[in-house]
C-alpha cells in the first residue's frame, strides 16, 4: 500500500486542477426541475458561495458536484475529467454534511481514519494518521470521544478533518455554519476562509446568509428557484446586482422602478409611478423612451432630511415607519407611495437630526450612486424579499 | 426545614405511580414464576399427585436423562438455524424498505404484505405448507413432471427441514421489526458520507449500517430465540411427531399430570434462555444503544 501513503501524506500534484464546470445541468424529481440550464465554473483554487433562499437548489448543484445525485441532463467536469457517473472519491472531491454525519459509533480517531480503513490501510498507520489530522483541527486531546460527547464547533472540526484526510481537489460544503451559535460561527468562518487560502483548493459553500457569502467568497452564485441569477465577486454581487432579485436578496438595496423619459448625454430620465423622479448614468444599456427601467440604491448612500414631499430628481418622500439602530447606523424604514425605501444612516448624522416613527421625510441620493439593473422590476408576486426586511 | 417533609410527602404519590405497574408484574410474572419455582422440588406420587416436598429429585431426573440432552440438542440446533436464515433474511427486507424504497407510502405498503401472513391463523398458516412440501404437493410434482428427479423428494414435509420453512415464515416478521426500527432512524446522509469516504456499497453495510442496527438486531435474536425455544407445538406438527423440543417434555409431564418434574424441566428452559438472551445483551448494549 505504499502508493496510498504516498497519496495520502503529499499534497497533489499542481496538474490535478480543482475547476469545476457545469454545462447545461438540469435536475429533474418527478415532474418539477429543482435546477435548470445550469452554466457554471468555478476557477482552481476559488472560495465559492452558492447563495440562495431554500428550496433554490443549492444543495442539489452541491450534491451532484459531490456525486451523491446525478444530474437528469447536462455534464459536469472536474479539471479536464467529466466525473458524472464517477464516485466521489475518483472525482476528488470531500463533502462536509450539515449535519456533519460523523458515525455515532466510532471514536472521532475511527471517523477520521475512517476513508483510510476503506483503502485497507493498517491499523496503526491509518490511526497515526488520523491523528496527524485531528492535531491540524487541535482536538487530537479528544480522540477517544464519541462524537455525541462533542459539541457543535468540535464536530464540525472532525467533520472537516474527515474530508481533508482525503486531500480533496474539491471540498465541498453544506451551510457548514447553520448549526453553530453566533460567536462560534463567526469564529469558524474566519478559520474556513484561512484554511482555504491555506490548502489552495476549491472550496464550494452553500449558504442563505449574504454576510456569510460576502465575508468568505471570492466568487459568489446567486440563486433564484432552480437557476441561477449572477455569479461574481462578492463586490460586484453587492454593489452591482445584475437583477432586481438579487438586489433585493443580497440586502443593503432599494430598488426603484420608472418609466424612461429621456436619454440625454448618457443620462436617463425617470419617472416613477408616484411622480418622483430620478436619473442614472447609462452606461451599455440601452433604453427607449417609454419603457420601464428598474435601478438600485444602496441603502447606506441615501442621505435623510425631514420634509414633507419633494418635486427634486433623485429624491423620495415618505413617512418613517420603523427605525432600528444596529451600532455603526441606524436602519430607517420609510413607506412611501411607491413602496418601502430603507435609508441606512450613519449613526452621526442619525442623531445629529433624529427622525422617529410618523415623522415626514425626504430620502436623497446622487446619480453617480445609482446603478441600472438589466431587467425591470416585474414586481413583486412571490419575491419573498420584497418587503425590505433583510 | 420544608424539605424534608415535602420529600416525605412526595413519596407517596410516587408510589402510587409506581403501584400499577407493580401489581400487574407480581400478579401475573412473579408469582406464577415463584410459584413454578417452588412446585419443581415438590414430589409426584403416583395416583395421588403432587406432595409438597424439598427434592432435587425432579432435576436430577432430568439431567440424567438422555432425552433432555437430545430435545434441547435439537432445540439449540433450530434455534441456531432459524437465527441465521430470520437474520439474512430481516436484514436484506428492512435494508431494502429503509434505504431503497424512496417513497414513504410504498414502504410502509411492503412493509404491511410482510405482515399478511399474520392475518390467519398459527394453525393455518402450517397447514397450508403440506400441499406445498407434501410427496404429493406442488415442489415434488413439478420437479417430477420436469424430470429433474424421479422419485418424489421424502425430506420436504415431516423433516428438520420442514420444521425450520415453519419457523422462518412465522418468525421472520419478528426479525424485519426491530432491525426496520434501528435502521429508520441511521441518518441517511452517514451512508453518503461513507460513500464519500470510498466506502463501497459492502463497505457502507458492514462499517455503517451493520454496526447502527445492532440494537434491533439483538430484540429480533431475542424474539427468535425465545420463539423457537418456547415453541413444541410447530415443531411436533410440521415433523409429524418425528423431533420434539425442550418444551414437548414440558407437555409431556403435564399429560401426565407430573407437574413437579414438568416445573423442573420450565426452570432449567427459563435458565437457559436467560442465559442466551444475557449474553445477546453482552454483545449488545441495547440500553446504551436505545439512548442515542
Amino acid at each position: 500500500m505504499t502508493t496510498t501513503a504516498a497519496h495520502v501524506s503529499n499534497a497533489r500534484p499542481l496538474q490535478e486542477s480543482g475547476e469545476i464546470r457545469l454545462v447545461d445541468v438540469a435536475k429533474q424529481f418527478g415532474n418539477t426541475y429543482a435546477v435548470q440550464n445550469i452554466n457554471l465554473t468555478i476557477p482552481h483554487g476559488s472560495y465559492c458561495c452558492l447563495l440562495g433562499p431554500s428550496g433554490c437548489g443549492k444543495t442539489t448543484i452541491l450534491r451532484m458536484i459531490a456525486g451523491h445525485e446525478t444530474p437528469s441532463s447536462g455534464e459536469i467536469y472536474i479539471g479536464k475529467d467529466m466525473v458524472v457517473g464517477k464516485a466521489p472519491v475518483e472525482r476528488g472531491t470531500a463533502m462536509m454534511f450539515q449535519s456533519y454525519a460523523l458515525f455515532p459509533h466510532l471514536s472521532i480517531l475511527d471517523n477520521v481514519a475512517f476513508y483510510l480503513k476503506m483503502r485497507n490501510v493498517g491499523k496503526e498507520e491509518r490511526r497515526q494518521k488520523a491523528l496527524e489530522m485531528l492535531q491540524r483541527v487541535q482536538l487530537d486531546h479528544l480522540k477517544d470521544r464519541m462524537p455525541a460527547q462533542l459539541s457543535g464547533g468540535q464536530q464540525q472540526r472532525v467533520a472537516l478533518a474527515r474530508s481533508l484526510i482525503t486531500n480533496p481537489k474539491v471540498l465541498l460544503l453544506d451551510e457548514p455554519l447553520s448549526a453553530l451559535d453566533e460567536f462560534l460561527r463567526l469564529r469558524m468562518r474566519g478559520e474556513l476562509k484561512s484554511l482555504q487560502d491555506e490548502l489552495g483548493i476549491t472550496f464550494v459553500h452553500v449558504t442563505h446568509t449574504q454576510p456569510e457569502a460576502i465575508a468568505l467568497a471570492d466568487m459568489v452564485v446567486v440563486m433564484d428557484t432552480g437557476r441561477i441569477d449572477q455569479a461574481d465577486t462578492a463586490n460586484v454581487i453587492f454593489n452591482k446586482p445584475k437583477t432586481p432579485y438579487v438586489a433585493r436578496f443580497m440586502g443593503g438595496q432599494n430598488v426603484l422602478t420608472g418609466t424612461v423619459e429621456s436619454n440625454s448625454g448618457g443620462v436617463f430620465k425617470l419617472k416613477s409611478a408616484d411622480g418622483s423622479t430620478f436619473e442614472a448614468k447609462a452606461g451599455d444599456e440601452t433604453a427607449s423612451a417609454g419603457s420601464k427601467l428598474s435601478v438600485s440604491v444602496r441603502r447606506d448612500h441615501v442621505a435623510l432630511r425631514r420634509g414633507d414631499g419633494t418635486t427634486e430628481v433623485n429624491s423620495i418622500a415618505g413617512v418613517v415607519d420603523a427605525t432600528e439602530y444596529q451600532g455603526s447606523y441606524v436602519k430607517v424604514t420609510i413607506n412611501t407611495a411607491g413602496g418601502v425605501f430603507v435609508a441606512n444612516v450613519s449613526d452621526r448624522a442619525y442623531f445629529a437630526e433624529p427622525v422617529d416613527t410618523g415623522d415626514k421625510v425626504v430620502a436623497s441620493w446622487s446619480t453617480e450612486d445609482v446603478h441600472i439593473l438589466s431587467k425591470a422590476d416585474t414586481g413583486v408576486a412571490g419575491d419573498p424579499y420584497l418587503d425590505g426586511g433583510h | 426545614m420544608t424539605s424534608a417533609p415535602t420529600a416525605k410527602r412526595s413519596m407517596l404519590p410516587t408510589y402510587l405511580q409506581v403501584a400499577p405497574l407493580t401489581i400487574v408484574l407480581a400478579l401475573f410474572f412473579i408469582v406464577p414464576v415463584a410459584l413454578v419455582v417452588v412446585v419443581s422440588f415438590f414430589r409426584y406420587q403416583m395416583l395421588v399427585g403432587i406432595v409438597p416436598d424439598f427434592t432435587l429429585k425432579n432435576y436430577i431426573d432430568l439431567l440424567s436423562n438422555p432425552t433432555t440432552w437430545t430435545l434441547y440438542r435439537s432445540t439449540l440446533k433450530f434455534t441456531l438455524i432459524v437465527l441465521a436464515i430470520t437474520f439474512v433474511l430481516g436484514f436484506w427486507i428492512a435494508y431494502f424498505l429503509v434505504f431503497h424504497v424512496r417513497s414513504l407510502l410504498i414502504a410502509i405498503g411492503l412493509f404491511l404484505v410482510c405482515t399478511v401472513p399474520f392475518w390467519t391463523s398459527n394453525i393455518i398458516r402450517m397447514i397450508s405448507w403440506r400441499p406445498v412440501l407434501g410427496t404429493e404437493g406442488l415442489i415434488n410434482s413439478a420437479l417430477l413432471k420436469m424430470g429433474v428427479i424421479d422419485q418424489p423428494l421424502q425430506w420436504l414435509l415431516y423433516s428438520d427441514f420442514s420444521v425450520v420453512v415453519a419457523y422462518v415464515h412465522l418468525f421472520t416478521l419478528f426479525m424485519i421489526v426491530p432491525i426496520f426500527n434501528s435502521m429508520a432512524r441511521i441518518d441517511k446522509s452517514l451512508l453518503e458520507a461513507a460513500v464519500d469516504a470510498g466506502a463501497t456499497r459492502w463497505g457502507v453495510i458492514w462499517n455503517v449500517v451493520l454496526p447502527l442496527s445492532k440494537t434491533g438486531i439483538a430484540l429480533g435474536a431475542l424474539f427468535v430465540v425465545t420463539l423457537v425455544m418456547g415453541d413444541f407445538f410447530v415443531v411436533t406438527v410440521m415433523s409429524g411427531g418425528l423431533s420434539g423440543s425442550a418444551t414437548s417434555g414440558i407437555f409431556n409431564d403435564l399429560q401426565f399430570l407430573n407437574y413437579p418434574r414438568a416445573a423442573a424441566s420450565a426452570v432449567i428452559l427459563l435458565i437457559v434462555v436467560l442465559l442466551i438472551a444475557a449474553s445477546i445483551f453482552r454483545l449488545v448494549d441495547v440500553r446504551k444503544e436505545l439512548v442515542r
